[in-house]
């Protein structure tokens, strides 16, 4: 029971930070384009790499599982069309957000909880700044515009990886292969896995931000809320992604 | 820096310009203050003494409405802190700076970006209005030429001292100093109070210092207020710091200052 109402009590404050956020965002406090452009750069350009690795082999992984699966049925030709879709709607999303967001999501804690055990947050108060403003709206602005882009590459490299096992495993061609997905997937499908990774990317640092700022306990609390966020992140994006597809599918 | 730590100034007026009323707070089960009431004033060096762990910090932390009070009244310069709204605020933060325990310089500035932080926010000046004044409150710290070094290349005195150019920088009406001289060898506690002092003098601020360091206390302060059991009700002089007949304070001031006392056990 306590820990229903602690939860409830974290979702209320994340709504908060959230509400401030975005007053902030969206009003023209929000100028300082330099912070932006970094925290860009270390959640974004920092984490294609990972995303690229992840969406190569899992793509990869699943047309040798379904190649394998459809076989029986003759269908092993169209392994394609599954695997685009799979990828375009859910995998590239969330397998991204799950990777970048242990990565980006720890980083903001680790960085945000450091400063706020070093009363760096309040200092930033103390001198008449907003911490809010300094700290976590670039970081969820920036995560929102970088999630999506990082999915795109993710799909993108996801269908290539699928298609290189395809060519080799059941010998078709690239163009048959390319044909086959461009059939299947509609912008829809597209549009549904880039809205989920918007949100996802809000999701991410909105925890990350507000873990970190509620660190206590020296180096020995950091440690602690840096393994908290990858936890409550991989939590909210799977429970979320559930929500998010339902939602989507109703539509 | 000189060799003769210099002498407070005596400069204190009748004037209120902080005020504490009833003010209670309290972290869960563990009450701070029930209830705290304090004045400073105008051009005074107000030192508050107590027990590690009992809530100092909290005070000035309380003033600049980091933290909020759970009831009473906090008025600076006449006007409601507790109640202030955003904008009002950030002007009050314009006027009373802080220099943190630990410095609190942001680690990824250097030392001329971090000084400039409170300026650029406040829009002191241009560019070149900006440099200068780095570079003047560096001089007044003793400390020229290191704007460009990074905090994590600066020892724990260099740090404190880099945190107060930042907080004189804005040019407040008030510094709030939060255990200045702790963690410090004795020479750099020389030079913490001597700083204090001499910009008490040349900016002629009102202090407000928290610590338990009592040599430093009897240093710099003008007038002493004792946190004893979640109350301020003593407050005096040095003189009269020293002279009292308050139990707890007179041990507190003989224990700060050197004087041993039997802890019960015995030698050999």
């Amino acid at each position: 029971m306590s820990a229903a109402i602690k939860l409830l009590g974290h979702i209320g404050a994340v709504t908060r930070l959230s509400g401030r956020t975005f007053k902030i965002v969206f009003s023209r406090r929000f100028v300082d384009r330099s912070l932006l452009s970094a925290q860009m750069d270390q959640a974004g350009i920092g984490s294609w790499s990972i995303a690229v690795l992840t969406a190569l082999f899992t793509g990869a992984v699943m047309a040798i599982q379904f190649a394998d699966g459809l076989e029986p049925y003759g269908a092993s030709l169209y392994t394609g069309k599954m695997v685009s879709l799979g990828i375009v709607r859910e995998l590239g999303p969330t397998l991204t957000a799950v990777l970048v967001g242990g990565r980006v999501g720890a980083g903001f804690t680790a960085e945000i909880g450091s400063m706020n055990v070093t009363e760096q947050v309040d200092a930033i108060s103390a001198l008449g700044a907003d911490p809010i403003e300094k700290l976590v709206a670039p970081r969820v602005l920036a995560c929102i515009i970088m999630l999506p882009l990082l999915t795109l590459l993710a799909d993108f490299v996801g269908c290539f990886g699928a298609m290189l096992v395809v060519m080799t495993d059941v010998g078709v061609t690239a163009t048959f292969f390319i044909e086959q997905v461009l059939e299947t997937l509609v912008v829809a499908d597209l549009l549904h896995g880039l809205a989920k990774a918007t949100f996802f990317g809000y999701f991410i640092a909105i925890v990350g931000c507000y873990v970190g700022l509620n660190t206590r306990g020296g180096t020995e609390g950091v440690g602690r809320s840096t393994t908290d966020t990858v936890v409550a992140i991989s939590i909210t994006v799977l429970v979320s992604n559930f929500l998010l597809t339902k939602l989507f599918l109703s539509f | 820096m000189p060799d003769e730590t210099p002498q407070p100034a005596q400069t204190a007026t009748p004037e209120v310009v902080i005020e504490f009323k009833d003010v209670r707070k309290a972290f869960g089960p563990n009450v701070i203050y029930d209830p705290l009431n304090l004045t400073v004033r105008r051009g005074e060096t107000l030192t508050v003494i107590g027990g590690s762990g009992k809530g100092k910090s909290v005070l000035l932390k309380m003033l600049i409405r980091l933290l909020q009070v759970d009831s009473g009244s906090i008025t600076c310069f006449g006007e409601e802190v507790t109640t202030m709204p955003e904008p009002k605020l950030l002007g009050l933060r314009r006027r009373i700076a802080m220099l943190f325990q630990g410095a609190a310089l942001f680690d990824s500035l250097t030392v001329a970006q971090n000084i400039k932080y409170p300026l650029v926010e406040h829009k002191w000046g241009n560019r070149e209005q900006m440099d200068q004044r780095v570079e003047e409150v560096l001089e007044m710290v003793g400390m020229p030429g290191i704007q460009n070094l990074k905090p994590s290349e600066l020892s724990g005195g260099m740090k404190k001292r880099v945190g107060l150019a930042r907080a004189i920088a804005i040019q407040p009406d008030v510094i709030l100093y939060d255990e200045p001289t702790t963690g410090l060898d004795p020479l750099n506690v020389r030079r913490i109070n001597g700083l204090i002092l001499r910009l008490q003098r040349r900016l002629n601020v009102t202090s407000v210092v928290v610590t338990h360091d009592m040599d430093s206390c009897f240093t710099i302060t003008d007038r002493i207020a004792f946190l004893y059991e979640r109350r301020m009700d003593w407050t005096g002089t040095k003189e009269e710091a020293l002279a009292t007949d308050f139990a707890p304070l007179r041990e507190f001031v003989q224990g700060g200052r050197g004087t041993l006392e039997s802890d019960g056990t015995e030698d050999g």
